[in-house]
């Protein structure tokens, strides 16, 4: 083997970190990956295909395929259940790294959502002799340790936006009303969509969009550009394999999925009922249901429609660590709260992925490459 | 060109010079990135001298490419120049998109003149320092996704436009839009900034209705928010530019053998292409802030301009090859081209998915690592070895062999006689390896290939399926229950949906 071109550490191992750190690979770079979690594949890792009859360019089978590469890579270093506690800036970058508190508690078992985990399940420090087999104990997962490195590439990736802030809509409070971030593990873990309330197939739905973005009261003046796209194709998935569902989505403005947009926008019109108005209010009727309230185009009174399942099409908003990893990098916060990629002060440190602001899988993926690529010329590999 | 080095694998030695196409943004952006990494870089199109003053590439000025041949790391391309050829060798390609600009006047019934601009020419007016003579005390509305659902980019020259008017003396500016694109960086910050500023911005409930009469525009639409009608009138009216694939790009996607999306913009729309890919290794489609990406993909290729790579990926018996050029036809990475009389596989652009092995008429095509002994081998192993029923189950390496794999290390409940065959791409599984697993006595055959517009290989999956639809007329004319035979798709991470499937066909045979 080739001698190595120098050392990146990358902190998150989601699909920002996941692709920096392959692209760092391919030119012979060492790579020390640092995750948080007991698990590589940051969010996008535990999403549902979104095909119908034909693939929808989702994105999420890209994420377990780039994880793929990276277990197999010997140039890549994993510590799991990590974080960086400490940086010092010498003639390279000196890293504390100190074992997360990530993980099961008690006797519990944690099992990653790609069987290119490893390993694939996690169990807590009270776990009996009755595990599944390869499991590890959390209390030997994690690193401490300092290391030296010639350039960090920080990529802790987002929180999606909690909508518990937004009483009216009785998230948490009502069963039915869910996240989009819930309804991928829904669709991805039951051939067909199910109620949270009795496991029974919902007719009539109603995804609501803008779910703690483009939001003035909140101060979240951004779009999150992925709630479009990941709706309206959970919804095509949803009428595909019920065409009797009866589905309907509240919006400001619909943006692009990406290529071929015109043409799928024109299909999904022709089934799914698009409302421009965002609903206020949110009731539980009977049976579970909600009655949605809204002020509608065209309408002198507020509308009231109930639906047997509310899909909140929450977005991205920053990572809940941002403000101590722009402390501990000497990294610049937006005004938007994400990190700004471009002012790291310390020589040698760049952000990728959506801990710098919304973005898909693809999108990120593309970035993560970028800020790859300004990592081997920071490293002199190349120009 | 190349040069035995052990049994499996070659070294072959690639040309490292690039041809950019195009003298755009993205094709300067492309040339300066690829020529930092050491590579000659030359760039094709019209225009472009301050990439040739640059000294950062060699500028082919106003050729068009007449002939295209070779593989990756050895193109050739030929030029026609005032009537004179030019025949140039590159290792890699890459093409920066055009975009043909159709103004959208029409759709409104208008036409455009003095009052009734395109985007474009209302940026110019606004560059060139007049724009306060001309504009200034001016009405002008915009016009914004309303006859095309348009981009981020659109939307943020529309925004900056209408600020400008804006702050100018006395000028007012006024947006009717369909869907604002805000999902990029900024803009929806820019969006509130910009209404802030005094733009108003309508979102009519339908296509608004526009007249011109003299030197006035007047616009008619259903307000969604107000639910009136609404009568305006303005002095300028700014309509849409719809982007359009550009001619030169529908003739060189012919030309290269590259795949286009269903609007014909290069290249397909297929994950496994994002961001900078095409069908072809060594061809690589820019846009602006891809040059680094595309740098990458180069830079992975060339390496230090020799290159390892497995000698028999796709090897052709010259024996047995009677040219018939159905694997060249075939063949989605334009890999085959010929040599002495016969077909040849580039072992540097195959991608050794297979598909030409299924269809070449002659079986002169074997592939590495899935020769037909083997396969035929594994099937007759997989029928003999199993319980009831007896599923042979030809799994796509990149998809349904791994959802497969998934749900049996989840522990789901599988069929226990079903074994899973990995195949490179489900274009790989030959009629006669399905006809031969109902011979030796499967009660099933399951053929499970990735979703339609997730084929690496583009199109393995529809060969797959088409191959499966006349097996099942065949099987049906022979009395046998077509039933038996499943095309079925999924990702690799639908380890639950595979299992499902897999448990519903073992029920029903
Ligand atoms: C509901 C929902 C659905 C979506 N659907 C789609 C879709 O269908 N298609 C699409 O393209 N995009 C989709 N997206 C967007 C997608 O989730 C993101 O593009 C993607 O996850 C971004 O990857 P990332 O690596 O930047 O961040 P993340 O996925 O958030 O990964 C960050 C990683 O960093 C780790 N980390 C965090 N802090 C630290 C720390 N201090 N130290 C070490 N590690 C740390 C985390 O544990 C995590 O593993 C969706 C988003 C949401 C909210
Ligand atoms: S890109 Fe998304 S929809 Fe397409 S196959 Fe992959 S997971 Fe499924
Ligand atoms: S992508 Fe759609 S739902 Fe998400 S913030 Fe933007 S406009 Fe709203
Ligand atoms: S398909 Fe077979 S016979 Fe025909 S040209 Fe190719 S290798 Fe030769
Ligand atoms: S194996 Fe696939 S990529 Fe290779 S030559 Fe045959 S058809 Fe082309």
């Amino acid at each position: 083997m080739k001698s190595q071109n120098g050392k990146v550490m990358v902190v998150g191992g989601g699909i920002a970190g996941l692709t920096a750190a392959w692209e760092l690979s391919r030119q012979n770079i060492g790579v020390e990956l640092v995750e948080k979690s007991c698990f590589l594949g940051g969010h996008s890792i535990g999403f549902t295909c979104k095909a119908t009859d034909k693939c929808q360019q989702c994105g999420a089978c890209s994420v377990e395929e780039m994880l793929a590469n990276v277990v197999d890579e010997p140039l890549i270093n994993v510590h799991l259940r990590t974080e960086v506690t400490g940086l010092q800036n010498g003639d390279g970058l000196t890293v504390s790294l100190t074992k997360s508190d990530a993980g099961p508690a008690g006797g519990g078992i944690l099992r990653g959502f790609s069987k290119n985990n490893r390993p694939l399940y996690v169990v807590g420090q009270d776990a009996g002799d009755d595990i599944p087999e390869g499991a590890v104990k959390i209390t030997e997962l994690g690193t401490e340790a300092r290391l030296e490195v010639d350039a960090v590439i920080v990529a802790t990736g987002f929180t999606p936006f909690d909508p518990s802030i937004k009483k009216t809509y009785g998230y948490g409070q009502w069963k039915n009303v869910i996240t989009g971030l819930e309804l991928e593990r829904i669709l991805r873990e039951n051939k067909s969509l199910v109620r949270p309330s009795d496991g029974k197939a919902p007719q009539k739905i109603a995804f609501i969009q803008c779910v703690g973005s483009r939001d003035k009261g909140l101060g979240h003046l951004w779009c999150s550009q992925v709630c479009c796209p990941y709706a309206m194709r959970m919804a095509s998935v949803i009428k595909h394999d019920n065409p009797e569902a009866d589905i309907t989505m509240f919006y400001i403005d619909i943006q692009n999925t990406g290529k071929e947009f015109p043409i799928f926008y024109e299909d999904v019109k022709s089934w799914l009922k698009f409302v421009r108005a965002i609903p206020v209010d949110i009731y539980q009727v009977e049976d579970e249901r909600l009655k949605l309230m809204q002020l509608v185009e065209g309408q002198d009174a507020p509308a009231m429609e109930e639906f047997d399942l509310v899909v909140l099409a929450v977005g991205i908003t920053p990572g809940a660590d941002t403000p101590d990893i722009a402390k501990l990098f000497n990294i610049a916060v937006n005004e938007d709260g994400f990190l700004d990629g471009g002012s790291a002060a310390t020589a040698g440190v760049f952000v990728a992925g959506t801990a710098a602001g919304p973005g898909s899988i693809i999108d990120t993926m593309a970035g993560a490459q970028k800020t790859a690529y300004e990592a081997m010329k920071f490293l002199g590999v190349t120009k | 060109m190349t040069a035995e080095k052990s049994s499996n694998t070659i070294e072959i030695s690639i040309n490292t010079d690039v041809l950019v196409i195009g003298t755009g943004a993205a094709g300067a952006e492309a040339a300066e990135v690829i020529s930092a990494q050491g590579y000659k870089v030359a760039v094709a199109g019209d225009g472009g001298q301050d990439i040739a003053q640059s000294g950062r590439a060699e500028l082919i000025e106003g050729a068009h490419i007449r002939d295209f041949a070779g593989v990756a790391g050895d193109f050739r391309a030929c030029f026609v120049k005032d009537g004179q050829r030019l025949e140039r060798n590159f290792g890699a390609v890459v093409i920066a998109p055009g975009r043909n600009v159709r103004p959208q006047a029409e759709p409104f019934g208008l036409s455009l003149g003095e009052r009734v601009i395109t985007l474009g020419e209302l940026e110019k007016i606004l560059a060139d320092g007049n724009a306060r003579s001309k504009l200034g005390g001016a009405a002008v509305a915009l016009l914004l996704n309303l006859t095309w659902e348009g981009d981020p980019q659109y939307t943020a020259r529309v925004l900056e436009a209408s600020l400008a008017i804006q702050q100018l003396e006395g000028a007012t500016a006024s947006i009717y839009a369909g869907n604002v694109k805000v999902a990029a960086p900024g803009l929806e910050r820019k969006f509130t900034y910009v209404r802030e500023q005094g733009v108003v911005c309508f979102k009519p409930m339908e296509k608004p209705s526009i007249e011109q009469t003299g030197d006035k525009i007047r616009i008619t639409t259903l307000d969604s928010i107000l639910r009136k009608t609404l009568v305006a009138e303005y002095d300028y009216l700014v309509v849409e530019e719809k982007a359009e694939p550009s001619d030169r790009d529908l003739d060189l996607a012919y030309s290269l053998r590259l795949d286009t999306d269903l609007e014909g913009f290069l290249p397909s729309n297929n994950v496994h292409r994002f961001p900078v890919n095409s069908n072809r290794e060594g061809i690589y489609i820019a846009a602006p802030g891809l040059g680094a990406n595309i740098a990458l993909r180069i830079k992975e290729l060339f390496g230090d301009g020799v290159k390892s790579v497995p000698a028999d990926r796709a090897v052709v018996d010259p024996e047995k090859c009677t040219i018939c050029l159905t694997c060249y036809r075939c063949c989605p990475h334009g890999a085959i081209f010929w040599q002495d009389g016969v077909a040849a596989i580039s072992p540097l652009a195959c991608q050794g998915c297979g598909i030409c092995a299924s269809e070449c008429p002659m079986d002169a095509i074997q592939i590495g690592g899935f020769n037909d002994k083997d396969l035929r081998r594994q099937v007759r192993e997989a029928v003999a070895a199993t319980q009831k029923p007896a599923i042979v189950a030809f799994c796509c390496q990149n998809s349904a062999l791994e959802a497969g794999r998934a749900a049996a290390e989840f522990g789901m409940d599988l069929p226990a006689g079903l074994k899973l065959i990995k195949v490179p791409c489900a274009g790989k599984v030959d009629v006669e390896f399905i006809m031969q697993a109902f011979v030796d006595g499967a009660d099933g055959v399951m053929v499970a290939a990735c979703h339609e517009g997730n084929c690496k290989a583009e199109r393995g999956n529809l060969f797959a399926r088409w191959r499966v639809n006349e097996i099942r007329k065949r099987l049906e004319a022979l009395g046998i229950d077509k039933q038996r035979l499943l095309f079925t798709t999924f990702a690799s991470n639908m380890a639950k949906g595979f299992a499902e499937t897999a448990a519903q066909f073992a029920g029903s045979l």
